[in-house]
């Protein structure tokens, strides 16, 4: 784990979930896996906030346990899971698109709380939508229910791993702590309740009616008190899900922002793109290099209603899909109309390419943007040619390849003419190597968003005095207009604080709301580079 | 070295490539040498891409927004806890009064305090299901640790004491004051009224 990686997990901890937290949280990354004990020697902290922040952080699957020989446990700390905090807004955003509020509530109490159980998460909804719905309207379980399982369905949440059911004849004490297991096809059966009732009732119970005897689920009596039918069943967000969802939407913009402009018909390549990455949704694994090959015949049928293109027309955009330069779509047989397949990996990597060509241009500008772009093309070129295939003169062009190969963008590669290495009878090739370049940008990523974060938090705490003072002033105003007071008496309430005061409270909102745009901004880049440096590492 | 001298040697001055290649030609003037460190924010030669706005972009912002504030205010956000007083040097009047568990649980506990810490490990893992159950016990144990001799006082009402002790509970301190002067109850259940 770089150090960008660590203060940036240090300060999301920090965020949302205080001191403690993070202290131990950071002190697990950086050494590894430690029992609680040591973590406690180690950190100088008490084993109470030991076990509480352990506890917190389990819960929300940033700490892993494992038991190890003579009865040790220990705590391992997953690094990237912490990173993926950052995206908890996308995650809930795209729930809200695909599924709408409910699903975006939903979502949003599977993240804030880690793990927990369908029926408090269905109960807990619809109170939350109930209370945003007119007076005299209430949320009912079951729309929120249905919302679920289709949640579920389409793999978006997923059950957590499960305590084992124990047998009864096993005579020595119990492990010190549990191996959960959960079995593929398990993960996304989602069990059979009929939660009746509406947000916000107290008299809402939750029976279990269909009683199937499922041998993971225990038995309940329902009493008033307690019912809890599907005790120890918890569900989680599937991230992985959703940067699948997250990386077919780059693709098909990818390709509407390419191809799409010059057709006639708006659109119809990203959909017939977006159709092609829907169908193998299920059946291809997130980190397949290639979609499975889908025959044309297939695709028409799959096509969204609304769109009536004739089969001709439909095999003429897949050949021009299929033979773009970019290769975001290849053509791996011609049964049943041609089949074709989604390159997953060459689209991942056009996208990091493009992104470090923006990087480029932004930073240096459009002639040096240019210089990459050939290099990038012609693989290795020395400086000469540089200079004159780029038709810039001489001495611009080696200051922007210095100034390139300073940050790292190009690299150069030595080839000796002589056994002995001499400069001046060295050849000094100048070539792009897009992983290291991604990995070096992604690093400078994590560094950006932790200072954008720092500067927040700093902005936030030179105006401290003024925003409580704020806020004291807004409690104040909202409980007069509750017991009804009059306009003149508002005013002077309004009038505590003074009118620079006011500019200075709306400069710093528009700092903070410019600091966080940033911060998702880098976040997306992040995840981009992310997904091209994972898809590459994993097919070497 | 023998050979590197002062410089004044044969070939001195010399490179191992030659400078034509690199940029500087014959004569040509060498940029300035640089006396202090590159500024901490350097000028910009290109300004920044605007930030995208919109109806999405907008409401992913307020959603973040959102978030930061609601995690504060989960269980799991864990505040740092009080310092140890010494209360010997503190007038009695402004101790926090213990809570009435201390009082059964400090004598039972004593004795079984090794093997309790591995049924803490125990309790620790089990506990995905319910943090607040989890969250009461250890505050209690907490507070043992912090208050070892157990004198009960009437607190005062100060706000200062108050915020200062409760971290896990939404009731100020003389919620739990049961008046000890009517005798410990039985019952654990601290939600109930004190009449």
């Amino acid at each position: 784990m770089t150090q960008a990686e660590i203060k940036l997990c240090s300060l999301l901890l920090q965020e949302h979930f205080g001191e403690i937290v993070e202290k131990i949280g950071v002190h697990l990354i950086r050494t590894g896996s430690q029992p609680l004990r040591v973590i406690a020697h180690d950190t100088g902290t008490s084993l109470d906030q030991v076990k509480k922040a352990l506890c917190v952080l389990i819960q929300h699957n940033l700490v892993i346990y494992q038991v190890h020989k003579r009865g040790v446990v220990e705590y391992e700390a997953q690094c990237s899971r912490v990173l993926r905090m950052l995206r908890y807004p996308r995650y809930i955003y795209t729930a809200k698109t695909l599924y709408s509020d409910t699903g975006e509530l939903i979502v949003e109490e599977l993240l804030l709380n880690g793990k927990m159980a369908m029926s408090a998460v269905v109960k807990k909804v619809a109170d939350r939508l109930t209370e945003t719905m007119e007076d005299g309207k209430t949320m009912d379980y079951a729309e929120v229910s249905n919302t679920f399982v289709r949640l579920a369905d389409t793999h978006f949440v997923q059950r957590c791993p499960l305590v084992p059911a124990t047998e009864n004849s096993d005579p020595g004490p119990p492990p010190p702590a549990p191996t959960l297991v959960i079995s593929e096809k398990d993960m996304y059966l989602v069990p059979k309740l009929s939660l009746i009732g509406k947000g916000k009732r107290r008299r809402s119970s939750d029976e279990d009616a269909t009683g199937e005897p499922k041998a993971k689920r225990p038995k309940h009596t329902t009493d008033n008190k307690e019912p809890i039918p599907d005790d120890g069943i918890y569900w989680q967000a599937n991230l992985d899900r959703f940067h699948q969802h997250f990386r077919d939407q780059g693709i098909v913009s990818a390709v509407a922002n390419r191809m799409d402009q010059f057709t006639f018909q708006t659109q119809t390549s990203s959909e017939i793109v977006r159709t092609m990455l829907r169908m193998s949704e299920i059946t291809t694994s997130s980190s397949a290099p290639f979609t499975q090959p889908l025959s044309s015949n297939e695709i028409f049928r799959s096509l969204p209603v609304g769109y009536n293109i004739s089969k001709q027309v439909l095999d003429q955009y897949l050949t021009l899909l299929a033979d773009d330069p970019l290769e975001f779509v290849g053509k791996s047989g011609d049964s049943g109309g041609g089949m074709y397949v989604i390159n997953l990996h060459k689209a991942l990597g056009s996208l990091a390419t493009a992104t470090l060509e923006s990087v480029i241009q932004e930073r240096f500008g459009s002639r040096c943007a240019r210089i990459f772009r050939l290099v990038l093309q012609k693989k290795h070129l020395e400086q000469k040619q540089v200079e004159d295939f780029a038709m810039i003169p001489a001495k611009e062009a080696k200051d922007m390849l210095y100034k390139m190969l300073s940050e790292n963008f190009i690299s150069l590669q030595e080839i000796p003419k002589t056994p002995d290495h001499a400069p001046s009878r060295t050849f000094y090739l100048y070539t792009v190597n897009i992983l290291s370049a991604a990995r070096m940008l992604l690093h400078r990523c994590y560094k950006s968003v932790a200072n954008l974060i720092e500067r927040r938090q700093f902005e936030t705490k030179e105006n401290k005095r003024l925003l409580e003072k704020s806020q004291r002033v807004e409690a104040i105003i909202a409980s007069m207009q509750a017991t009804g007071a009059e306009e003149a008496q508002l005013q002077e309430i309004e009038e505590m604080i003074t009118a620079p005061e006011r500019q200075q409270l709306e400069t710093l909102k528009r700092n903070v709301n410019k600091l966080d745009a940033c911060e998702i901004q880098v976040v997306e880049t992040i995840f981009l580079l992310e997904s091209y440096i994972e898809s590459t590492v994993k097919r070497q | 070295m023998a050979s590197r001298g002062g410089g004044r040697g044969r070939g001195r001055g010399q490179l191992t490539f030659s400078m034509e290649a690199v940029g500087i030609g014959k004569g040509d003037a060498l940029p300035p040498p640089t006396l202090q460190p590159s500024p901490l924010f350097p000028p910009l030669e290109f300004h920044p891409v605007p930030l995208p706005s919109g109806e999405e972009g907008e409401y992913v912002l307020a959603l973040k927004q959102e978030l930061r504030g609601a995690m504060r205010q989960l269980p799991y956000f864990i505040r740092p806890a009080v310092p140890k007083r010494d209360w010997r040097r503190l007038p009695r009047e402004l101790k926090i009064r213990v809570r009435k568990l201390q009082k059964e649980r400090t004598t039972i506990l004593l004795p079984k305090r090794p093997p309790k810490t591995t049924e803490d490990k125990d309790e620790t893992i089990q506990k995905l299901e319910t943090l607040e159950k989890k969250e009461e016990e250890v505050t209690s144990e907490e507070d043992e640790e912090k208050e070892e001799e157990e004198e009960k006082e009437e607190e005062e009402e100060e706000e200062y004491d108050e915020e200062e002790h409760e971290e896990e509970t939404d009731y100020i301190m003389s919620y739990f004051d049961n008046g000890e002067d009517f005798g410990g109850d039985s019952d654990d259940n601290m939600d109930e009224a004190i009449y």
